[in-house]
């Protein structure tokens, strides 16, 4: 076990420093710098262009503002932004626990509804219902984020009113951001209607990046099922007596669980990518929205150690999912 | 009352060229505390008629019979739910691979103790007690350090008597060992059937051990049936069955056996293969491997013939001296 976490552990560095040069050559591929978006358009010298470019460390050769901003992040500091001045980390943990929240929202919804639809649609295999959730899950797998939020807007919030069409809670309820978490902080504060804005602001944007995951979860979560379902086990489980559903639940799903959550694992990294497009349609405040705004800033510190810092997280995630495998199956656990 | 009375059983599976039928027409009596022997070569629907009269045949497979009766309860037209009360209690099974009939994510302890808390065998403080003498009653050595073993931890023998402790479990008046010992060397071989002997005598179940290894026939069985095909082709007593088989069949099975070829070059065979689903022939199954078969076995199905107990699917069964009957041209000659 501990070898294998030092093996995964030791992975993690060039994954680093790849993810670093990648989002550092891309963003300056693009016409540009934050120099020149910032200052372009009052008409300033091209003499006071190249000083302020001198300070920023813009002229120097590509190479050695990279080997200078791996040293800088091997120190633990992720640099300020150009624009805010702020540390991007400061920045990074002010705006984090929104897309936590979404996310987090997101992946239970997918996995709260995906899950079971998967596990009936195996179990009711050739059924109207199985292709009928297999037909909608490919529509779901490949259903465009910016359109279906877009879509999900004019229903539901324009035409039917019924959500707020963005943010994260209603401007007339005053909530103290202490954990940062919308639905936390709005259950400790005394307003009541607090909560209710909360949920009403978080349903769709949930539904929206949990489309995604939902379909994938499902079909894999079929797929698995069928062929646990065949195994010899679950013969010797319904010779016992067991009635369908605890054949289904304890000795299949179990089981079953195991690629599944593989999957699971594998789309936070989606769910991640998700949430930009989603947090940039909802406008809501996470780190998403941000990302975005630096590309079109080219804040060059804040989408370097923005991109880092996601990649960080799911690898962590992936880690995670690692580890859970040896909870749910007993083979692999030494 | 016999415990288990099938007559007329079929099982049949929609394919894309139709229905097809794997099991057909097969007749079983088990009376309480007697052995019974199924044999046949592999796809010869041993199996499947044994998880048919278990209720074990899933979709989409169909199970039909004219009879099939539990101990005088008739299990065709009882409900779901009170079928699943009778089978792992009443009438339990055991499976010819011990690896992979185990779920792996559980301890064994907590597998054999599960049809015990579902059939509210024993009060629950009492599971762990009883486990555990199960576990040494089918021969596990130190069986209270088992308890948390699970299945890939244990070799095959070992959960192949893990098995038969969840079988036996609730005291079943019927178990069904589908080829306990096909999976297993041939050491642990006698020691398995020698343990499901010893329990059958000791608690006077019914046995039906379902195997394709004469010799195990001729050590365990009081009585013996014979499948090919789907279809049950011979019964008789162990004895008469071994001295005067009645089904061309069974003889050319008997001839095959080593110990019966003392003396030969070559080891006598069957020529051909069990038909499959799309060379089903006319008339008997048997007739294209048949040595007798005559025209009226290619146009003619053969029904169970002969004295309640000794019936044989045969036009002409063949008599004591090996030599066909009912009218056959050899023998007129």
């Amino acid at each position: 076990m501990i070898r294998f976490l030092l093996r995964r552990v030791a992975l993690i560095l060039p994954t680093f420093i790849g993810v670093t040069l990648l989002s550092f050559m891309l963003i300056r591929l693009v016409p540009g710098d934050p120099i020149e978006i910032r200052f372009g358009e009052r008409g300033i010298s091209a003499e006071r262009l190249a000083e302020l470019r001198h300070e920023a460390g813009f002229d120097r050769p590509l190479w050695r503002q990279f080997v200078a901003y791996e040293a800088q992040v091997a120190q633990g500091d992720l640099g300020t932004s150009v624009v805010t001045h702020d540390s991007v980390w400061g920045e990074f943990i002010t705006l984090f626990p929104a897309t936590i929240e979404l996310s987090v929202c997101a992946i239970l919804f997918a996995i709260a509804i995906g899950l079971p639809l998967g596990v009936i649609a195996a179990v009711r295999r050739g059924s109207v219902f199985d292709y009928g959730l297999m037909g909608l899950s490919v529509t779901g797998a490949s259903m465009p984020i910016f359109w279906w939020g877009l879509m999900m807007i004019l229903v539901f919030s324009v035409a039917l009113g019924w959500t707020p069409v963005s943010g994260r809670i209603s401007d007339a309820v005053y909530v103290v951001p202490w954990s940062g978490f919308m639905l936390i902080d709005a259950w400790y504060s005394d307003d009541a209607g607090a909560v209710r804005s909360a949920l009403s602001h978080l349903i769709l944007p949930t539904i929206v990046l949990g489309t995604i995951p939902l379909a994938t979860i499902a079909r894999m979560t079929r797929s698995s099922m069928l062929e646990v379902l065949g195994e010899d086990y679950i013969r010797t489980a319904r010779a016992k007596g067991l009635g369908t559903l605890r054949v289904v639940v304890v000795h299949a799903l179990r089981n079953a669980l195991i690629p599944v959550v593989t999957v699971i694992g594998l789309q936070v990294g989606t769910l991640l990518g998700g949430a930009i497009l989603t947090e940039t349609v909802f406008s809501w405040p996470g780190v998403g929205h941000w990302l975005i705004e630096s590309i079109q800033r080219r804040d060059y510190p804040v989408l370097q150690g923005g991109t880092l810092l996601v990649a960080t997280l799911v690898m962590l995630v992936n880690l995670g999912v690692d580890l859970a495998y040896g909870f749910l199956n007993p083979r692999i656990r030494r | 009352m016999p415990l288990l009375e099938v007559r007329d059983l079929a099982v049949a599976f929609p394919t894309a060229r139709g229905t097809f039928r794997a099991v057909d027409g097969v007749e079983m009596v088990v009376e309480a505390g007697e052995v019974l022997c199924v044999v046949g070569e592999s796809g010869s629907g041993k199996s499947v008629s044994m998880l048919a009269a278990m209720g074990l045949i899933g979709w989409p497979g169909r199970v039909s019979a004219g009879t099939l009766r539990f101990d005088g309860t008739d299990l065709l037209t009882l409900p779901p739910r009170r079928r699943r009360r009778l089978v792992g209690r009443d009438m339990a099974m055991i499976f010819q691979e011990p690896m992979s009939s185990l779920n792996p994510c559980y301890p064994v302890g907590w597998q054999v103790g599960e049809a015990l808390r579902v059939h509210h065998a024993v009060p629950r403080a009492e599971v762990r007690g009883r486990v555990v003498e199960l576990l040494g009653k089918v021969g596990i050595p130190a069986p209270a350090t088992r308890l948390g073993a699970f299945p890939h931890q244990m070799s095959g023998g070992m959960n192949q008597r893990v098995m038969i402790a969840m079988a036996i479990s609730c005291n079943p008046r019927l178990l069904i060992a589908d080829e306990p010992t096909t999976a297993l060397d041939v050491t642990i071989q006698k020691q398995i059937l020698d343990l499901l002997l010893g329990l059958q005598r000791e608690r006077g179940m019914g046995l039906v051990l379902i195997t394709h290894d004469m010799g195990v026939v001729a050590e365990t069985a009081q009585r013996v049936q014979v499948m090919y095909a789907g279809q049950m082709v011979e019964e008789a007593p162990t004895a008469e069955l071994f001295a005067a088989p009645r089904h061309p069949y069974t003889a050319a099975l008997l001839e095959a056996l080593p110990e019966r070829a003392l003396g030969r070059r070559r080891l006598p065979t069957i020529p051909g293969v069990v038909p499959g689903i799309a060379d089903r022939p006319g008339g008997c199954l048997f007739n294209p491997r048949c040595r007798f078969a005559t025209p009226r076995c290619l146009a003619e199905v053969p029904k169970l013939a002969g004295p309640a107990g000794r019936r044989a699917r045969c036009h002409y069964p063949l008599d004591a001296a090996g030599r066909p009957t009912g009218g056959h041209p050899d023998a007129a000659a």
